[in-house]
């Protein structure tokens, strides 16, 4: 067996262990990049190297070679090919290059009705194209539209799943993806691409049942995209988390969390596990989150490690806390010291992985000095 | 005349059908421009309330957001009855998201309550280079630059901004707060800005301390 294969399959043990709730050899690392920030590592320009993705294997490869991870580090979802092609107002480029997810109403009030019907229709007639300006034009026209964004789309797909499986294998990584299905809370997906953060803030007081019946209605949308064709009990449909932080407790209860909690249950039904990016501080919440089928997989971004440690780390799997503030702010001291002071209270009897609170996005995120330092401490002071 | 205190206690509980309710049946009595003053003032108190509920963690960003349209809708309704223009400012500010940084909400919020707390305010918009910045403050003279940024990249932008304001001459006639999700202490001095916060209404509160 060659070093790396070995290597790969070490990696890997970690990860099962994890999720099937032994404690590891070691903490678990996953890093994780945008491929902004190896564009941007690799030293080539952001504007134009990620219309390229023929040429980003190496430039994500220079990520994976100094940056230590257990898994794949370096993952790219909003590629302009296929925005621009729809004419994107929902995913756009800031001046540096940087797609970002701007403020949209894909979803007009006096649609909720239609939509509540069949959301289905209702995103492909209405929301379509209120989000991509190609698309709200003459049927002819806006097929040609679509199918020439679909084409962008598989195309980048397939050489990315192609480098992704290039880099597991020369760089040794674990044959575990946290990444192998994607969906949203359906609170989620009606504020952040049909309604908006500022109509969903309004609507949750002047049409809560509307706003209810849709969460209600979205659901099984959402179960049906978080579902791959292949489920696996390694992998993890990754559903970032949003809105439930800025919602009071009692719309939180009603609107947010029976839909959400319905669209775990229901991935979980169909053999998948979520991986939740906890955005902003969920405390208030997170007798809910101890709801969750055991075994999910939970990313923190704000909070309190050991409270979250004492309800949830039993059932369920732990990772995140560690910020990507510091990084860019702190002193190299400073940096282990807080990642050694995450471990201590977190990694304890394992249902634990280390990972940044965050994906890095770009490389003005944070020090690179101090991320690799950090990474390497903790792969090698973590033994159990 | 309208009891002003069910008002103020109306807009703070953010219970939009007894704000418009009252405010219809003020206008409708054909009032003063004098009584509509007092009554935009105590909207503007309601505004206050909301801020002291969410630093108690009560209200969250979602009713800060709501809190802004409702002060926006009742001074739609008093418009008929406010003659021109003539409330008093405290102070100007010029806001604005950083470049790279296109996330806006953080920083509306923020506009909608220094706004009802009295201030004049310029809003640059997102994605604002430096020199945006330096332009408007040599044009206007503000007291106060908000900068907004979600994003980490935003950090750097914000530095730049300070250094272009420094290299302007124009640093130390300005007092310059930094609010979003990735300000901390450690940034703000690194930053060389004068207070941070992620909080609207402690921002708020800030600003009024500067120019009391």
């Amino acid at each position: 067996m060659t070093d790396v294969l070995a290597l790969s399959q070490e990696r890997t043990q970690l990860f099962h262990d994890l999720i099937d709730g032994r404690v590891p050899k070691r903490v678990p690392i996953s890093a994780a990049f945008a491929h902004e920030f190896a564009i941007q590592y690799a030293g080539r320009d952001l504007t134009e190297a990620q219309w390229d993705t023929d040429a980003l294997e190496p430039i994500f490869e220079k990520t994976c070679q100094d940056f230590y991870s257990d898994l794949l580090p370096v993952s790219a979802f909003r590629l302009p090919s296929f925005y621009k092609i729809l004419g994107s107002r929902n995913f756009v480029m800031g001046s540096n290059g940087f797609i970002q997810h701007p403020e949209v109403e894909g979803l007009a009030l006096e649609d909720y009705d239609a939509f509540i019907a069949s959301p289905f229709d209702c995103i492909v007639e209405r929301v379509l194209p209120k989000l991509y300006s190609n698309l709200d034009t003459d049927s002819t026209t806006k097929s040609m539209v679509m199918a020439k964004a679909f084409k962008a789309y598989t195309d980048e797909m397939a050489n990315l799943g192609r480098i992704y499986g290039n880099l597991i294998q020369k760089s040794g990584y674990g044959y575990v993806n946290f990444y192998s299905g994607f969906c949203e809370a359906p609170f989620d997906i009606i504020s952040d691409q049909l309604r908006g953060f500022k109509n969903i803030s309004i609507d949750v007081r002047r049409v809560p049942d509307k706003v209810e019946a849709a969460a209600e209605a979205a659901t099984p949308l959402m179960i049906k995209m978080g579902t791959p064709p292949n489920p696996s009990p390694y992998n993890a449909t990754f559903i970032p988390l949003h809105m439930a932080p800025y919602l009071r407790g009692k719309d939180f209860e009603r609107l947010y969390w029976p839909s959400f909690k319905k669209t775990v249950e229901g991935l979980k039904a169909n053999g998948m596990r979520s991986f939740l990016f906890v955005e902003n501080d969920w405390m208030r919440f997170i007798d809910y989150l101890a709801e969750l089928p055991e075994g999910t997989i939970m990313c923190f971004e704000y909070g309190d490690p050991k409270l979250v440690k004492e309800k949830l780390g039993k059932k369920h799997i732990i990772g995140g806390f560690y910020p990507v503030s510091l990084l860019k702010t702190g002193t190299k001291q400073q940096c282990i010291d807080k990642a050694k002071e995450l471990i201590d209270v977190l990694a304890p009897g394992g249902g634990y992985y280390f990972s940044f609170d965050k994906v890095i996005i770009t490389l003005d995120s944070a020090n690179v000095e101090n991320t690799k330092a950090v990474l390497d401490y903790v792969a090698e002071n973590t033994n159990y | 005349m309208l009891d002003l205190n069910a008002l103020t206690q109306a807009v703070g509980d953010l219970d939009e059908t007894a704000v418009v309710q009252i405010l219809e049946a003020f206008v409708a009595e054909n009032p003063s421009g004098e009584e509509a003053y007092s009554v935009v003032n105590a909207c503007q108190q309601g505004m206050a309330i909301v801020g002291e509920l969410f630093e108690k963690n009560e209200y969250f960003v979602g009713d800060l957001i709501f809190a802004g349209e409702l002060l926006n809708q009742a001074i739609d309704i008093l418009k008929p009855v406010i003659s021109g223009d003539n409330s008093k400012k405290i102070g100007t500010i010029v806001l604005g998201t950083v470049k790279g940084d296109l996330h806006d909400i953080g920083k509306n919020i923020f506009a909608s309550m220094v706004d009802a707390a009295g201030f004049e305010v310029h809003d640059l918009g997102i994605d604002v280079p430096p020199g945006d910045f330096v332009e408007k403050v040599r044009e206007i003279k503000p007291q106060i630059i908000g900068m907004s940024g979600v994003l980490t990249l935003a950090l750097d932008s914000m530095k730049a901004t300070v250094d272009a304001l420094t290299a302007a001459g124009l640093r130390n006639d300005i007092k310059i707060i930094i609010g979003g999700n990735p300000v901390t202490e450690e940034a703000c001095k690194q930053i060389g800005a004068d207070a941070f916060t992620t909080n609207a209404a402690e921002g708020v509160k800030q600003c009024q301390g500067w120019v009391k």
